[in-house]
């Protein structure tokens, strides 16, 4: 702290050693009226996410409209190389065989949804990202082991460091430090 | 089908044992598991183990130089019997392969519990399957440098490929198959490799782990579409397994070889891969736990309900030989009824009474409680069912080729020692990338094992 | 919980004789058309035969493949199988009737009117000049037939009986060991169940084309029973759930499980029935096409289209979403259409088979619409009159089901979320 400001951090983060207190801090901080929140747990709790706002996800449209992608393209595909472009009497079959389309429409639109899950997820996510400001966090690598953590992140309108970090300080947390960029 | 399951426990005398031992908190799961990867010293038994499958796979290797040198001649396949080891093996594979993502997508949707500390294991086990099952085909081209010809690309030749052709519905199926179970098994690791980049003490180790898990850093937007892909990925997988199966058996059945050609296939192949899966679970996973100290994770519970499903596919299976043997009298055909009685009593007899032995016989002692809680004896069964589910291929395919419509085309067929070189190669070739897949990746899905110890039932989830 | 006994409302007894006055009007409308307006080649007796075994085959799929569902819930266990235990009950005491009904059946085979004949291999002459059918006679033949679907009753009959009676001890005793013994008598029953559907779906069903042959088909003709069975139990549980003492009790997480079932079974339905197709389309073998042949023609195709659209991609399309699953009205009306599509399909496997060696295989003939979908509603709606006076007999909850308490608290604890 050699100048007078302090340099702009990420945020502030929380640390939490069981899920039920991270989720009573969550409540307690979303009811608070803050909305750039995050919270960080090794393994996923529905009652978290919910906690700090998040409910609705576009993935299962996304993921709908990229199996139906995947089957028209397998299908029009099939259409398009065996009756229009290289029309070829094979065994007697019409050259239309509907019936016999169906098995590679059906793996194409497999595939346009599964493919558009994982990056649709990634993507919407963020990842890969390799370097975030949390990771700064101290303990931060027990995130991913037996701790919880609840961060508000600096850009917050309610965001105001040491009124937060008194608030933070209040729900009991192992911790609350500064998470610098 | 919420967690009413666990009411198992006060149904009458007998009580389940619990899916994770008691005693386990998120920090001894997460350092019980992920030591299996991170403890610096190899155990011996590793490197024996790696050592014979990687021999394994040379020998392999040696049988693909010599192949890819002379030809396909090199089999014993010939006229009539144009497909042989090449596609009992793949098709072998595949079954095995489709085990892992029946534990992994199916079980998941009916919420069965028990499912998490195997299905890691069992994903694993569908990739390194397929990639087993697919050198086959792709070898059988003879050319598997062409092997892209399969794909529908603009060329010179200006030719499409063959759509109609049950072989190219093959080509998408297991392409798309090994894709997706590649997808769910790597988007299933992402939070553990986060856990192995926090906890790896060699700064290799973070880099690499660090550079796979993407930057996963547990935040509760991301676990709230993580939770979502997993859900949607399982959703898509279980009617996928059943297509990829379903088209594997149409490689047969829409040909007309008495045999081959019953509509039965589809849900008996299913069922047969299920069988055949399961069965393997239970070979590799009795050794593993014993090995590996992880009673903890898979208990009797899980041997048992195993032992549940093999028992119940192996009836569907024995349903499509009674199936197959009526309707070959019931069609009233010749060429249908010839082809039951050369299973019965032709020059392969002894392969169809075999087969029948090791699906239909031997598996019927799952009926009895104590057999199905003996660990040995679920090994021993799954040991025959292993075989029995390779001879089915047999039956299946040589069988049915090599008495073709008319008696001045039938023939014998014989395998060669490069078909036992190639077939023994690719289970080397298996064990060898499972023994990498233990030996570097956690064998149990940490994540989802956390959610399983008691620490984190919340008060009010512990109400379905 | 205690002060429950969960008794069936009267209104059951008056929707029960409802639909027997009903029932009892459209067969005889089935009936009549069958007689006064006879087509070409299919006298009024074998007309109506035709028409009775569409409509047997959708019934005894109702009360049969309940009964499947009845060992699968005590083998899976889970609270939707809790809900529907005693409706499915219920529906599997109904066998001794559907047994009854089977005489007409019976009788068939010795009226061969013109020579026509529901069963061509019934008729000795016919059989004597072919081959094929010959070398069938072995096993189908009008004695062995009978013969084979009394064991199909007793089977069911003796699982019936047992289901039915241990579960009436449970009430009264409580008794935990009876779950197990339920549980553990549920598997062996199941593979009889298999076995014998299969063969009773080839007799009645298969046999129409008797040089037609599939080994899928028993597969077919029991997913639909099972299909059946349960889109019925939704509707059940709807109307139930409409009044005291059951209202509330049915909660959303019931109805999304058994939505579950129900889109399962769509799938396994249109899976099997397009494996068989798309086997036999590509094959195109003599023997085999022309069961196809017969049902792509002329309109017959639409039937088969429709099939398609209404059996499986609707549906299925509204089944893929969450909400309707867990909405009671929009899944019930779901199962409605089931229960139509199913008597669709019935009529598409059933009616062309008697036109294999007329000249004209193309058209679609109103008698056989009218009269199969009339016998159809007729013989569901006496089933309906048994079927309810059975669910009036027992509580409409497992009382002494151990776990029972504790489904109902989940069931109450789902509901505020």
């Amino acid at each position: 702290m050699r100048k007078q400001t302090r340099p702009p951090t990420y945020g502030l983060i929380a640390e939490f050693e069981s899920p039920g207190d991270v989720i009573a801090a969550a409540e307690r901080v979303h009811e608070e009226g803050y909305r750039r929140v995050d919270a960080y747990s090794p393994y996923p709790i529905e009652a978290l996410s919910e906690a700090i706002g998040v409910h609705h996800s576009r993935l299962p449209l996304m993921v709908l409209i990229g199996g139906i992608i995947g089957g028209l393209a397998g299908y029009l595909m099939q259409y398009y190389l065996l009756v229009i472009n290289y029309p070829l009497n094979v065994g007697g079959k019409p050259f239309h065989s509907w019936p016999q389309f169906v098995p590679i429409t059906f793996e194409c639109a497999v595939l346009g949804a599964a493919l558009t899950a994982v990056f649709g997820m990634l993507a919407l996510n963020g990842l890969p990202e390799p370097y975030h400001p949390v990771f700064n966090a101290p303990n931060f690598a027990l995130a991913s082991r037996d701790r919880f953590f609840l961060l508000i992140m600096s850009t917050d309108p309610k965001f105001e460091r040491e009124q937060t970090a008194g608030f933070l300080k209040s729900l009991g947390p192992r911790e609350v430090t500064d998470v610098e960029y | 089908m919420q967690r009413v399951d666990n009411l198992d426990d006060d149904r009458g005398i007998h009580t389940t044992p619990a899916v994770i031992e008691p005693g386990h908190d998120f920090g001894t799961v997460t350092d019980k598991i992920s030591s299996i990867v991170l403890r610096k010293r190899t155990p011996l038994g590793w490197f024996v183990g790696f050592l014979i499958s990687f021999m394994l796979t040379g020998m392999m290797m040696g049988t693909i130089l010599y192949l890819v040198m002379t030809g396909i001649g090199i089999w014993g396949n010939n006229q009539p019997v144009g497909w042989a080891f090449d596609i009992i093996n793949f098709v072998w594979w595949i079954g095995i392969g489709h085990a892992g993502t029946l534990i992994s997508a199916i079980l998941l949707l009916l919420r069965q519990e028990w499912r998490t500390s195997i299905n890691r294991f069992a994903e694993a086990m569908t990739l390194f399957a397929v990639a087993s099952a697919g050198l086959f085909p792709l070898l059988h081209t003879g050319r598997p440098w062409l092997a892209y010809w399969l794909f529908p690309y603009p060329n010179t030749m200006g030719m499409w490929p063959q759509f109609r052709s049950p072989l190219m519905w093959d080509v998408f199926a297991v392409s798309t198959y090994a894709t997706v179970s590649a997808l769910f098994w790597y988007t299933g690791l992402i939070p553990d490799l986060a856990t192995l980049r926090d906890r790896a003490r060699s700064k290799f180790g973070r880099v690499v782990y660090g550079m796979m898990a993407l930057g996963w850093r547990g935040s509760a937007r991301h676990w709230h579409r993580y939770e979502i892909t997993y859900l949607l990925l399982a959703g898509i997988s279980t009617p996928l397994v059943l297509s990829v199966h379903t088209i594997v058996s149409f490689d047969f059945a829409v040909g007309i070889i008495p045999g081959w050609h019953a509509t039965i296939f589809p849900p008996y192949f299913v069922a047969g891969a299920i069988y055949a899966g399961f069965a393997m679970v239970l070979t590799l996973v009795i050794p593993l736990r014993k090995f590996y100290g992880l009673e903890d994770f898979i208990t009797e519970r899980h041997l048992r309900n195993a032992a549940k499903v093999m028992l119940a596919t192996g009836l569907i299976v024995a349903y499509g030989y009674m199936m197959e043997t009526f309707t070959a009298w019931y069609s009233a055909n010749t060429y249908e009824e010839f082809m039951i009685r050369n299973r019965f009593f032709g020059p392969y007899a002894f392969y169809y009474w075999s087969l029948l032995v090791c699906n239909v016989v031997v598996p019927q002692l799952l009926w009895i409680r104590f057999v199905r809680h003996s660990t040995v004896a679920l090994f021993v069964i799954a040991m025959f069912v292993n075989v029995g589910m390779w001879l089915e291929r047999f039956v299946i395919i040589p069988i049915s080729l090599h008495r073709d419509f008319l008696p001045s085309s039938w023939g014998m067929y014989s395998p060669t020692i490069f078909d036992f070189t190639m077939f023994f190669g690719t289970i080397g070739f298996f064990f060898f990338l499972m023994f990498l897949f233990l030996r570097f990746l956690p064998v149990i899905s940490i994540f989802e094992m956390r959610t399983m110890v008691p620490e984190a039932q919340l008060p009010e989830e512990k109400l379905p | 919980m205690d002060a429950k006994t969960y008794t069936a409302p009267p209104s059951i007894g008056r929707y029960g004789s409802r639909a027997l006055v009903f029932g009892v009007a459209a067969l005889a409308l089935a009936a009549a058309v069958s007689f006064l307006f006879p087509q070409e080649h299919i006298p009024g007796p074998v007309q109506f035969f035709r028409a009775y075994l569409v409509a047997y085959i959708f019934c005894t799929g109702l009360g049969v493949g309940s009964l499947a569902w009845l060992m699968l819930q005590h083998m899976t266990g889970g609270g939707w199988g809790l809900v529907i235990r005693r409706p499915l009950e219920a529906a599997t005491r109904t066998i001794p009737l559907l047994a009854l009904l089977f005489i007409p059946l019976a009788v068939s085979l010795f009226v061969h009117p013109g020579g026509e004949s529901l069963y061509e291999w019934s008729d000795a002459a016919k059989v004597a000049g072919d081959e094929a059918l010959r070398h069938k006679s072995a096993y189908l033949n009008p004695v062995f037939f009978i013969v084979r679907a009394v064991i199909y009753f007793a089977v069911w009959g003796v699982m019936m009986y047992f289901m039915n009676k241990w579960s009436a001890e449970q009430d009264k005793t409580g008794d935990p060991r009876i779950r197990r013994l339920m549980q553990d008598a549920s598997a062996p029953g199941l593979l009889l169940f298999g076995l014998t559907v299969t063969f009773a779906a080839m007799d009645w069903g298969m046999s129409l084309e008797p040089h037609w042959f599939s080994t899928i088909y028993g597969l077919i003709i029991m997913v639909g029973w099972g299909l059946s069975a349960l889109a019925l139990m939704i509707i059940v549980l709807t109307v139930l759930g409409a009044e005291e003492p059951m209202e509330g009790v049915y909660a959303p997480l019931y109805f999304h499980d058994l939505g579950k079932l129900l889109l399962a079974m769509v799938m396994l339905f249109a899976y099997f029935s397009f494996s068989q197709f798309l086997i036999i389309w590509s094959g195109n073998l003599p023997e085999e096409i022309p069961y196809y042949l017969r049902r792509l023609r002329g309109w017959w195709q639409y039937v088969g289209l429709s099939l398609i659209l209404f059996h499986f991609a609707l549906p299925f399309a509204m089944l893929l979403s969450r909400g309707v699953k867990r909405h009671a009205r929009a899944l019930r009306n779901i199962a409605i259409l089931m229960l139509l599509m199913r008597v669709v399909d019935l009529i598409f496997i059933i009616a062309p088979a008697a036109y294999q060696d007329t000249a004209e295989p193309t058209g679609i003939h109103w008698q056989d619409l009218l009269t199969m979908s009339a016998a159809a509603a007729g013989l569901f709606g006496i089933w309906l009159w048994y079927f309810f006076g059975q669910l009036t007999k027992r509580p409409l909850m497992p009382l002494g089901a151990p776990e029972l308490e504790k489904t109902m608290e989940a069931a109450a604890a789902s509901a505020h979320h």
